[in-house]
């Protein structure tokens, strides 16, 4: 019963609660409305982001280069539509058009990092490393450095208004879920996963498994991008470039393996919700940011040591 | 699978909700007045100086504070006011990323009718209601460089002179290459700019722009910094030149900056500097603490306080040393 519950992702879940209820009576202004607000607002885009991962991870891989397409779609949607020179800034469909363009590229960049993965046989952590310093460099040297401003409010409304980052995240989310419980390509990935050459043996399409996953995480961090870039109602070549332990650690609290083959979108909401009340806990206390790194440091070390020993286990048991 | 979690989920959302208080905290004591003070980084000296100055001329007032570093990421600091504004702060003194990326935050301390003063950065022009203090950036580097000059004059020979540039996305190091250019203009026969390094606050880029520009003109003669916190960096390049000289030495390099910070003091103690523009720190931070009081007193207060700032050279270094901030602090390094 306890190795199920330890196994199951439902103790990250179990913490969030113990977490709230041990630091919610004394750190002040964590038990308000507003501060529940904030959380949930700073959370989704996050969970958007790792949920991408989750799939990634599953197939035993890993996306590094999330933070730089979320930089490289903020900007390029941004130069498309705001108003100092923008080509559609003065285009009635401006905001869904350059939605539409960023969600493209992220899946177009996503897809080169799938056929560099799966195809070319490239190491994961090798492609999507190199694809992030590429991109970084692209988004800074595109902009000269330059924040991009004065977008339209159509636009910024997306990533700042509670209400439709919460239906942009449950939709997509539960898709994801959708997609990885019940149907073909969840048992896909998993076998993938577990182990790829059983896989190919019994006929799964392994390369094309994977290139699908890491279209779906830079779709996924293309649609973060276009929260976020709501959120700071700017286009930056440094978004969120800071944040990318924050997507790894919060899917791996959440349960789902480093090493594949297991995953959850639900345990991951877990981790980033985790993540989300740690830091929010430790901003209203007023801690340094360093002290807050070292902590959250510890928590996803310590999901990563639980990870390793529920896979020994899981390889004792084969 | 999904039935137990949300099931949990909900019981978690209904306690915290039971727990959740929409007023907010309540004050230990009502008549405390507390400001939040969020910095981008604290990465050099001046930020550093910045930060300890505006902290203690708060403890002066019995003010208290809260402090938030974003680690130069502007979604932790839009989060961190928030949390500012969740705890009921009286007063938000902000040092942002940049112009643009802090507008949501000023946004945020408006709808919570909190006063917002950004110490040393302006935002960019916004309907969001802030007072910035800023140091006269184009001033004070214009007047430092017209000291360079003036040094360079007395050579009687035509200088080769170089400007490293700050991140030119930040209004300051604009300001600061405007104030370098303005007083270059004019004196054309007596300096030619060879090299404009940029260095987008970067010691590294810095260091290796400065050692490309050297090679390329190994004959300059002035180097203008945008920030002392770059001169380690150029210090570096010049010593692997073999050109690191005291202003009394043959083959000495003009060398200016601006901040006024405890290297360049050091620098300019030792002869190896010959000017810097200081930023008033204290007046900066005495002057955002009062803006904050006054907005939060319904007082009309001017959209932007200027620091006038002044230059800091061998001449009077002793007369200025107790106004300039890099005097009181150790250097970095």
């Amino acid at each position: 019963m306890v190795s199920r519950f330890v196994h199951s992702g439902y103790l990250t879940l179990l913490l969030c609660g113990v977490y709230c209820l041990a630091v919610g009576t004394w750190v002040p202004g964590f038990f308000t409305l507003e501060n529940a607000h904030n959380v949930l607002l700073a959370l989704l885009p996050l969970l958007v982001v790792a949920t991408g991962q989750t799939v990634v991870l599953m197939t035993a891989g890993i996306d590094l280069s999330v933070t730089s397409i979320i930089a490289i779609t903020s900007v390029i949607g941004a130069q498309l539509i705001t108003s100092d020179g923008g080509p559609l800034a003065e285009n009635w469909l401006a905001t869904p058009i350059a939605a539409i363009a960023m969600l493209c590229l992220g899946v177009g960049l996503g897809l080169a990092n799938g056929i560099c993965v799966a195809v070319l046989k490239m190491p994961a952590f090798i492609a999507t490393l190199t694809s992030m310093m590429f991109l970084s460099g692209l988004a800074i040297w595109w902009t000269q450095s330059e924040q991009i401003y004065n977008l339209p409010r159509s636009f910024l409304s997306i990533g700042n208004q509670l209400g439709s980052v919460l239906l942009i995240t449950i939709l997509l989310t539960g898709s994801v879920h959708f997609l990885i419980n019940r149907t073909l390509f969840g048992m896909r990935l998993r076998a993938v996963g577990h182990n790829p050459l059983a896989a190919r043996t019994s006929g799964v399409p392994v390369s094309k498994t994977i290139v699908w996953a890491y279209v779906l995480s830079g779709f996924t961090a293309a649609l973060a991008s276009v929260l976020i870039t709501g959120q700071l109602e700017t286009g930056s070549p440094v978004q969120w470039e800071n944040n990318l332990l924050d997507i790894v650690g919060a899917t791996v609290i959440g349960g789902t393996s480093l090493y594949g083959g297991r995953g959850s979108v639900i345990w991951t909401a877990s981790g980033v919700l985790l993540l989300s009340l740690i830091d929010s806990s430790l901003n209203l206390l007023s801690l340094s940011h360093f002290t807050i790194m070292m902590i959250k440091g510890a928590v996803i070390l310590l999901a990563a040591l639980l990870d390793t020993l529920r896979y020994r286990v899981n390889e004792g048991n084969h | 699978m999904i039935r137990p979690y949300a099931t949990t989920l909900i019981l978690m959302f209904t306690v915290y909700c039971l727990g959740c208080n929409s007023k907010g905290p309540s004050a230990s004591d009502p008549n405390q007045i507390t400001v939040g003070v969020a910095f981008e980084t604290l990465q050099t000296e001046y930020w550093v100086a910045g930060f300890d100055a505006i902290k203690s001329e708060l403890a002066s007032r019995d003010i208290a504070v809260l402090e938030a570093i974003a680690d130069g990421d502007p979604n932790r600091q839009l989060q961190q006011v928030k949390n500012f504004i969740t705890r009921r702060v009286n007063g938000i003194i902000l040092v942002p990323k940049d112009a643009k990326s802090c507008i949501p935050a000023i946004r945020a301390a408006n709808a919570a009718n909190i006063p917002i003063v950004l110490f040393n950065r302006p935002a960019s022009e916004t309907d969001a209601k802030s007072v910035a203090v800023q140091a006269n950036n184009f001033e004070i580097s214009k007047e430092t460089v017209s000291f360079l000059i003036e040094q360079a004059r007395k050579s009687g020979t035509k200088t080769k002179a170089m400007i490293v540039l700050g991140d030119l996305g930040d209004i300051n190091a604009v300001g600061r290459r405007d104030g370098f250019e303005a007083a270059v203009q004019g004196n054309e026969e007596f300096i030619e700019v060879v090299a404009r390094v940029p260095s987008e606050w970067n010691q590294e880029k810095a260091q290796a722009g400065v050692v490309n520009a050297l090679q390329a003109n190994p004959d300059i003669g002035l180097i203008f910094t945008s920030s002392d916190f770059l001169l380690p960096s150029i210090i570096s390049a010049l010593k692997a030149a073999n050109k690191y000289h005291k202003f009394n030495e043959p083959g000495h390099v003009i060398m200016g900056g601006f901040d006024g910070d405890a290297t360049a003091y050091q620098m300019l103690r030792d002869g190896y500097l010959d000017a810097t523009g200081v930023q008033d720190v204290y007046f900066e931070a005495k002057a955002s603490v009062q803006a904050v009081l006054d907005m939060r007193d319904g007082k009309d207060v001017e959209p932007l306080i200027q620091d006038p700032g002044f230059v800091i050279h061998r001449d009077n270094m002793e007369e200025k040393a107790a106004s300039t901030w890099g005097a009181n602090v150790q250097p970095a390094n």
